[in-house]
């Protein structure tokens, strides 16, 4: 479904990603790992366009789609639950999942809520609330849900469980299942590794720009050297 | 000083009319800020364009009704252009260089009144409705007064209706709130941005076309102190707000109405707003409303 081939991004003269290149599979679910500062967040940006590509494709069901305009790749069928949520803080909960599902107008859009509301009871409790004031367990649903309303087949998320309560990351994982039994394909940033390689069967892990381990997750349960990437890189 | 409970009526009645108008000036300020961090100083001369060409439509044609609608109408097309000629190009340079540009822009648009229109400014050949004097539950209103309040509330009830209401209005506010995710939901943001001019730019058109009718008058330098106190009021409102913008509107205008009268032997009216805003920002840094970090 998503194809990475020696995929390079950056920012103006700065490279934050050299030549990544993987594959993530329709329906499944790919883990990106990594220490701070590796480039997890500028390739999931660079796949919705907000990262510059310097060099290499992005593909996309078999379509290049490293030039598309970030504003396109939605109706494409891939959304974005982005590091710290980045909700429209004074909207209300109801008015970030419209945005969401902006480029369908109104098609589906009941339906849509609805699975949202079913996924995330307590966000249907908080419909009329500014998103802003919900906790950042409630925030994270919303960024899933606003995500959901867009229908899609990719979902791209970023650190989910990134300040959350366990139970919240619990819930926030649970939901994730849901989807993916509904056939919806992942790729997950996560710093959570125990938990990231229990949820996903393909692994990256990218350390200072490049990919350093690309397999399975049972493979990489078994890799000592990944635990070494970790340790070596926070102590650096 | 007058004892009669109608006076201060009458004193609050005004300072409303008059943060009516400060709103109508202050939101697309408000608005362009929120989209694109610039402090569109300009929007002072599109609020005087707007008077300029209500002033001319209507001498020309004898309808005032007509000069506010060419006055909105053309000025909904100056504020894109502004966009599109003046700002889009200085995106990539930090938001001061367009803010400079915006400046020049208005003195540049003042002089250009000047030296088409006179340095005297011009009036009304035919406008009786700032002398038409009503009284309405005891108190004395023109009816330019009563037309400013039934437009201002019309506009940003509509206003307020389309941003919560209309599935493009959430989507112009998810796009003040943050451009970039807003773009991955499919949301255009240089559309946004049209829109924001468009609307921003009527809205100052109508409150420079009631100011030249209340008047009877209108000058080429008419938007200059009014672009500071819409400065001021949109800080106040907490940046990027409406609902702040409103609010900060209507509190400027209840301070300037009692104030001159309270202070007025020692401050002028036009200075109590600087004063205002700087006590505020003493007591509260995030503005009036503002609640975000």
């Amino acid at each position: 479904m998503l194809r990475l081939e020696n995929m390079s991004c950056g920012y103006g003269p700065v490279r934050a990603v050299t030549d990544v290149s993987f594959e993530l599979p329709d329906k499944s679910a790919l883990a990106l790992l990594g220490p701070n500062g590796a480039g997890k967040t500028s390739t999931i940006m660079a796949i919705m366009g907000h990262t510059a590509v310097q060099g290499g494709r992005i593909l996309f069901n078999g379509e290049d789609i490293t030039h598309v305009p970030p504003v396109r790749r939605v109706d494409l069928g891939i959304a974005l639950v982005p590091e710290g949520r980045r909700l429209f803080t004074d909207l209300t909960v109801e008015e970030n999942l419209t945005v969401g599902g902006y480029h369908l107008s109104t098609r589906n859009d009941a339906a849509n809520r609805a699975r949202v509301y079913d996924l995330f009871p307590r966000l249907s409790d908080r419909r009329k609330q500014i998103s802003g004031s919900l906790s950042g367990g409630e925030q994270q649903m919303l960024a899933m849900g606003r995500a959901l309303m867009a229908e899609p087949k990719l979902l791209l998320i970023d650190e989910l469980s990134l300040g959350l309560m366990p139970k919240m990351v619990d819930q926030c994982f649970a939901a994730l299942a849901t989807l993916r039994a509904q056939g919806v394909t992942i790729l997950l940033v996560e710093q959570n590794t125990t938990r990231a390689l229990d949820f996903a069967e393909h692994v990256c892990v990218m350390t200072s720009g490049s990919l350093a381990f690309s397999g399975t997750s049972q493979q990489a349960k078994q890799d000592e050297n990944l635990f070494d990437v970790f340790v070596s890189a926070g102590h650096e | 000083m007058d004892p009669d409970p109608v006076y201060y009526v009458d004193l609050t009645l005004n300072g409303l009319i008059f943060g009516a108008m400060y709103a109508l000036m202050a939101i697309g300020l408000t608005l362009v800020y929120g989209l694109l961090r610039i402090l569109h100083i300009a929007h002072a001369a599109v609020y005087a364009f707007g008077a300029f060409i209500t002033v001319i439509v209507a001498n020309a044609t004898g309808s005032i009704a007509l000069g506010i609608v060419v006055a909105i109408v053309a000025s909904a097309l100056l504020g894109p252009a502004i966009y599109r000629l003046l700002y889009e190009p200085l995106l990539k340079h930090p938001p001061y260089v367009a803010m400079i540009a915006s400046m020049g822009l208005l003195i540049f648009m003042e002089d250009g009144f000047r030296i088409l229109f006179g340095e005297q400014g011009l009036t009304f050949t035919r406008n009786p409705y700032p002398t038409e004097i009503h009284q309405l539950f005891g108190v004395t209103i023109n009816t330019v007064q009563i037309a400013m309040i039934v437009l201002s509330v019309v506009c940003l009830t509509a206003l307020a209706l389309f941003t919560t209401r209309t599935r493009v209005g959430v989507a112009w506010r998810a796009t003040v709130s943050n451009p970039t995710i807003a773009t991955s939901f499919g949301v255009d943001a240089i559309k946004v941005r049209y829109l924001n001019f468009m609307i921003g730019s009527a809205l100052a058109a109508l409150a420079g076309a009631l100011i030249a009718l209340l008047n009877n008058f209108v000058e080429p330098s008419m938007g200059f102190v009014v672009s500071y106190k819409a400065l001021a009021i949109i800080v106040l409102g907490g940046l990027g707000s409406m609902r702040g913008t409103l609010i900060a509107s209507l509190a400027l205008g209840l301070v300037e109405s009692f104030g001159t009268i309270l202070v007025g032997s020692y401050l002028d009216r036009d200075a109590l707003a600087f004063l205002f805003l700087i006590i505020v920002l003493m007591v509260r840094p995030q503005g009036l409303t503002g609640a975000r970090a």
